[in-house]
């Protein structure tokens, strides 16, 4: 006799669903518990616990300011309905936010202030801006940045990928090797 | 109370946790053009990426040195066609400040 007539004779069907129900009742109080220790670290860098972001992308000097910037998650662009797309995080230096109006961002140089690329919003202490990742982006391109005073002066400075992250030039030699 | 209504109750709780999610719904712009059916014409649609139109958003056709070739507005399809100029372009969808999307001529094939 086999191992599961065996088993089907001694447990009647509807008992042994009962049994097997208990358990995944367990299991299921438990599976959450595995999620823990994300959700605190997620919670912890949405409330700036963590500083800026996931990985500080060192300070720019646009002009007269200098903006700290970070990669929000380390991990490579992600797809949305607008293409790929990479969020940074900055913030402005200590007495700038009455002076600077705007800051934008974009990969390779904007042609014109209009063109600047994706826009920086939320406060001078942590902006966010998600901006598209062209998957024919060469890995040694730049990011560049443009920040616009109240006084109506622009100022741009360009930021190396590789500098801002790692982890998208990795996706991006990855996107050339395909 | 009934044991039907209190199954029920249950099952629509459980469909309610299932299918709940903390999503983000993102707003970023987004825009793509095409050469129409005749190939003398472009076609280009703009729009969100939580799926909202930009009817009446401003799209317009510029050259490399920077002349607007074409003042263009979506229309309420949210498209709008013009014919391909001659030499360097590019084409803007311009949402408002730092929300832009840039179509380079060489990538409307």
């Amino acid at each position: 006799m086999s191992k599961t007539a065996t088993l089907s004779s001694a447990a009647p069907k509807p008992s042994f669903w009962r049994r097997w129900r208990f358990h995944l009742s367990g299991l299921l109080l438990i599976l959450p518990i595995i999620y823990v220790p994300k959700y605190f670290e997620t919670l912890a860098l949405s409330r700036g616990l963590m500083g800026l972001g996931q990985r500080p992308a060192g300070d720019v000097q646009v002009g007269p300011w200098k903006l700290q910037f970070a990669e929000w998650r380390v991990e490579p662009p992600k797809s949305d309905p607008a293409g790929m797309v990479k969020t940074f995080t900055m913030a402005q230096c200590a007495g700038c936010e009455n002076e600077i109006r705007a800051v934008y961002v974009r990969v390779g140089k904007p042609r014109s202030l209009r063109a600047a690329g994706s826009i920086f919003f939320g406060s001078p202490h942590r902006a966010f801006a998600t901006v598209p990742i062209p998957p024919r982006t060469a890995p040694d391109a730049e990011l560049w940045v443009t920040a616009e005073g109240w006084d109506g002066s622009v100022h741009q400075a360009a930021w190396p990928i590789a500098t801002a992250s790692p982890a998208t030039v990795a996706w991006l030699k990855n996107q050339g090797a395909n | 109370m009934n044991a039907t209504f209190a199954k029920s109750a249950r099952a629509a709780l459980l469909g309610a946790l299932l299918t709940a999610s903390a999503g983000v719904l993102a707003h970023n712009p987004m825009a793509e053009c095409k050469p129409a059916a005749d190939k003398e014409q472009i076609q280009c649609t703009g729009g969100f990426s939580d799926g909202s139109g930009a009817a009446g958003v401003t799209m317009d056709v510029i050259s490399y040195d920077e002349q607007i070739l074409v003042p263009g507005k979506l229309d309420k399809d949210s498209k709008l066609t013009f014919k391909r100029p001659d030499g360097e372009f590019y084409v803007l969808f311009d949402a408002g400040p730092g929300h832009v999307v840039e179509i380079d001529h060489v990538d409307i094939q």
